[in-house]
C-alpha cells in the first residue's frame, strides 16, 4: 500500500469509478445496486465532473426519500451526469418554495423532484361520493401540488419533475370500483388525467402509475417498510423508480440518443439474406418467428416516428440487404432509414459514418446487433456509443430496448417529428451546396464501372422485377406482365438500355433500365427507372449520354421524355431538367400529372460523370 | 445471537461487539429503514417471517433475538 505514489492514486481511483459504473445494469437488485453505491460512497471522487458541471438536484417528498433517492447520483454517474442532492425536510415542500430565503432558495437547485405517494393521502373523499365530489378533490389535490411545482420554477429557475401516483395494490370492492368515482383508484387515475393535463415541458410528470404496473402493484409497495418508515415503496421498486428517474432526468440534461443503428440478419428478419434468400428469411405475418420480429420493427417505427432516426449497419451485400425491404410484409421500409451501411466494413468503422452523415455524436447513437462478438467489437473500438445487451429470442427484443431507458425525451417538439426528413434534406442539401468538385472528388473514389447496353437473356427476369418494384426514380410507373420485356427484344423499333454498376464495395448488379421507341427523326422514353440506392452517383448523366450516343448513330434529333407523377415519385420530377430537357408544350395532353419533356440533339454535349463506362459489344466483360 | 450479530456487523460496517444489550442508537446507519431492511436479512437468513408488531418497539438486540428464536422454535416444533 505505501509504496504506491501518491500522485497515481487519483487515476487509479477513476479507473474504480469506471468498473463501478460499468456494474450498474437495471436488471440488478437492490442489493447488488446498494453494494454499489456504497462502494461509491468510498472512493474519493478525484474525477472530473463528466459533464463539466455537477448537477444540483433536490428532491422533496410526502414520504421518507432518502433511501429511495440514494442510489441517484450513482445512476446518473453512469449516465454521464455528475450530481449532488439536496433532501428537502419531509413534507414542507411548501414551505421551502414559498418562503423568501428558505434553505431551498438558497441551495439554489438545477431540478427539483417531487416524490408522491398515495399512501401518503389521508383526506380520500368518501368511496360512495358522486363524480362531483371527486372531482373537487382530485381538482384541490392537483392544484396544490402544480401550483407548487410551478412556483419552484419560476422563483428557482429549475426544472420540475414530479411523480404521478400509482395504483393501489388493494381493490376491496374488485371490479365494481371502476363504476365508483370515489373508489381510491378511481380518484388515482383521475388525478393522474389531471395532473397530465397541467404538465407542461418545464414541469414534467414522471409516469411512477406506469412503472409500477410493470413491475406490479403488490410488490411496488412494501407494508411493512411504510408502517415502520414511511418509506412508500418496497426495496425492489427502488431499482426500476431510480433508473426511470436517471432516464427521465437525463433526456434533457445530456443529448438525447438521436440515431438507432441496426443490423440486419437475425436483428430485423431471422435468417440470413445472404445464405437464406429472400423466401427463407422470416418477417412475415403468420410465421411466429416473423411475427416477433415485425413487432420488433414496429416498435422501431414508433420510436422513429417520435424523431428518432434509423441507420442500417450490416454486414452484408448492399444488393442483399435492400432486398427484403422491398418485400410485402416488411414493415419498416428503405426511406425509413436515414443512412444505410451494408458492406464488409468494420462495423465501428460504419458507425463513425453514420454519426458523420448525419452529424450527430457518437454517443447519440444505440447500436442493436444479435451477435455479441458485434456489439464486444463496437463497444471497445466506440466506448461513448451505446450498446443494447439483446437476448437471444427476437421476442424478448422490443422489451430489452425498452428496459434501456435510453429513448425518453423530455419534450416533443414538431421538428422531432419530422426529424428523418430533416436529415434526408439535409443530406440532399449538403450535396447541392457542397462544392462540385468535392463531391465529384467523392465519386471518384467510389470507382464506379458501369455495363450498359441492350437486354441481355439472363436479365429479363431481373429487369421485370426492378420495373415493377421501383416506385421512387420511376419516370412513369408503367407495370409490365411477365412476358412483356421479352417482347421487346430484338424489336428494332426499341431501343433498350439495361445498367449494371459496380464500386469498389462491390457489384450493385443492374440497377436501371430504360427503353423507348423511335418514331421517324424522335425517341420517346416510356420507361425509365432506377434503384434508389444509386442516386446521385451519376448514372442517370451516364445513361442519357449513352442514349444521346445510340439515338446519334440512328440520326434521331430530339429525344421526348415522359413523367408521369405518382405520389412516390417526385424524386424524379426535375429530371428531364436536369439533365437538359425543356418542358414539350406541344405533346402535353389535357391530363396534368402527365409531362412531356423534349432534348435537342444538335446542342448536346456529354454530361459530366465519374463513371468508367463499358458498352456491351464494344468492351464488354 | 452469533448470526444476527454478524448480520448487523456487516451490514453497518460495525466493528464493535454486538451484544444483546446494543441497541439501535449506538450504531452508525441503523434508522427505521434500515431497521427493516435488517429485518429483511434476518427473515431470509432463518427463513421466517417476523410481524410488524415483533419488529416494532425492540428495546435492544437480545429482544430481536428472542423474536427470531420464538419463531425458529414454533416452526422446529410444527415439523
Amino acid at each position: 500500500m505505501n509504496d504506491v505514489p501518491a500522485p497515481e492514486r487519483p487515476v487509479v481511483a477513476a479507473d474504480a469509478v469506471d468498473a463501478l459504473l460499468k456494474e450498474v445494469r437495471p436488471d440488478m437488485t437492490y442489493r447488488e445496486l446498494d453494494v454499489v453505491v456504497r462502494k461509491r460512497k468510498r472512493v474519493a471522487a478525484p474525477r472530473e465532473p463528466a459533464s463539466g458541471k455537477v448537477m444540483r438536484i433536490a428532491v422533496a417528498g410526502d414520504a421518507t426519500t432518502n433511501y429511495v433517492a440514494a442510489p441517484l447520483p450513482l445512476l446518473l454517474e453512469a449516465r454521464g451526469i455528475d450530481a449532488v442532492l439536496h433532501h428537502v425536510p419531509y413534507a414542507s415542500l411548501e414551505a421551502e418554495v414559498l418562503r423568501e430565503g428558505s434553505e431551498l432558495a438558497r441551495w439554489r437547485p438545477d431540478l427539483l423532484i417531487v416524490m408522491q405517494t398515495p399512501l401518503a393521502i389521508k383526506d380520500w373523499p368518501g368511496e360512495f361520493e358522486g363524480a362531483q365530489a371527486v372531482e373537487a378533490f382530485v381538482a384541490a389535490r392537483v392544484e396544490h401540488v402544480m401550483t407548487l411545482c410551478e412556483r419552484a420554477r419560476e422563483r428557482f429557475g429549475c426544472e420540475v419533475i414530479v411523480d404521478n401516483w400509482h395504483t393501489l395494490p388493494l381493490r376491496p370492492h374488485g371490479s365494481l370500483g371502476r363504476r365508483m368515482p370515489g373508489e381510491r383508484n378511481s380518484v388515482i387515475r383521475r388525478m393522474n388525467a389531471e395532473l397530465d393535463r397541467r404538465a407542461s415541458d418545464g414541469v414534467r410528470i414522471h409516469d411512477v402509475e406506469g412503472l409500477s404496473s410493470l413491475v406490479g402493484s403488490r410488490r411496488w409497495v412494501d407494508w411493512r417498510l411504510w408502517f415502520h418508515a414511511k418509506q412508500p415503496m418496497s426495496f425492489e421498486s427502488i431499482v426500476p423508480y431510480g433508473f426511470s428517474y436517471a432516464a427521465a432526468i437525463a433526456s434533457s440534461y445530456r443529448g438525447d440518443v438521436k440515431c438507432i443503428a441496426v443490423d440486419l440478419d437475425n436483428t430485423l428478419w431471422g435468417g440470413v439474406i445472404g445464405d437464406d434468400g429472400i423466401g427463407g428469411i422470416h418477417f412475415q405475418q403468420g410465421d411466429p418467428q416473423g411475427e416477433a420480429f415485425q413487432e420488433f420493427q414496429k416498435y422501431l417505427a414508433r420510436l422513429k416516428a417520435r424523431g428518432l432516426i434509423l441507420a442500417v449497419c450490416s454486414k452484408n451485400e448492399p444488393e442483399n440487404a435492400r432486398l427484403p425491404f422491398e418485400q410485402p410484409g416488411m414493415v419498416l421500409r428503405l426511406d425509413d432509414f436515414a443512412a444505410f451501411k451494408a458492406n464488409w466494413m468494420p462495423k465501428s468503422e460504419n458507425i463513425r459514418a453514420i454519426a458523420a452523415e448525419l452529424n450527430i455524436g457518437l454517443d447519440a447513437i444505440v447500436f442493436v446487433d444479435d451477435n455479441p462478438v458485434e456489439r464486444g467489437l463496437v463497444r471497445s473500438a466506440l466506448p461513448t456509443v451505446k450498446v443494447v445487451e439483446m437476448p437471444e429470442d427476437p421476442a424478448d427484443y422490443p422489451m430489452a430496448l425498452d428496459k434501456t431507458g435510453w429513448f425518453e425525451a423530455a419534450r416533443i417538439s414538431s421538428e422531432d417529428l419530422q426529424r428523418t426528413q430533416q436529415y434526408l434534406d439535409n443530406a440532399k442539401r449538403r450535396e447541392l451546396a457542397a462544392s462540385v468538385t468535392d463531391y465529384e472528388s467523392y465519386l471518384r473514389t467510389l470507382e464506379q464501372c458501369a455495363y450498359i447496353g441492350d437486354f441481355l437473356p439472363e436479365q429479363i427476369e431481373r429487369i421485370t422485377q426492378l420495373v415493377n418494384k421501383t416506385n421512387q426514380f420511376n419516370l412513369t410507373t408503367q407495370r409490365v406482365g411477365s412476358g412483356d420485356i421479352q417482347a421487346l427484344v430484338g424489336r428494332d423499333d426499341v431501343l433498350r438500355v439495361a445498367v449494371r454498376l459496380t464500386d469498389k464495395f462491390g457489384d450493385n448488379g443492374l440497377i436501371a433500365v430504360l427503353y423507348g421507341s423511335f418514331r421517324g427523326d424522335e425517341l420517346l422514353i416510356t420507361q425509365w427507372l432506377m434503384s434508389c440506392r444509386v442516386f446521385n452517383r451519376g448514372v442517370e448523366q451516364m445513361t442519357m449520354n449513352h442514349v444521346v450516343a445510340r439515338c446519334r448513330e440512328r440520326g434521331v434529333r430530339r429525344i421526348i421524355g415522359e413523367y408521369r407523377a405518382t405520389k412516390k415519385n417526385v424524386v424524379v420530377k426535375d429530371l428531364y431538367e436536369r439533365l437538359g430537357f425543356a418542358r414539350d408544350k406541344a405533346e402535353d395532353t389535357s391530363e396534368s400529372e402527365v409531362q412531356f419533356w423534349a432534348l435537342d440533339l444538335s446542342g448536346y454535349e456529354d454530361l459530366p460523370h465519374s463513371i468508367e463506362v463499358n458498352v456491351y459489344g464494344s468492351e464488354s466483360k | 445471537m452469533d448470526r444476527i450479530a454478524d448480520i448487523i456487523r456487516e451490514r453497518f460496517g460495525y466493528d464493535g461487539d454486538v451484544t444483546a444489550e446494543t441497541v439501535a442508537a449506538e450504531v452508525e446507519g441503523w434508522d427505521s429503514v434500515a431497521h427493516v431492511e435488517l429485518i429483511i436479512a434476518i427473515e431470509m437468513e432463518f427463513g421466517i417471517r417476523l410481524t410488524t408488531g415483533e419488529t416494532s418497539d425492540l428495546p435492544n438486540v437480545g429482544a430481536l433475538v428472542a423474536a427470531v428464536e420464538r419463531h425458529v422454535s414454533r416452526r422446529a416444533g410444527s415439523r
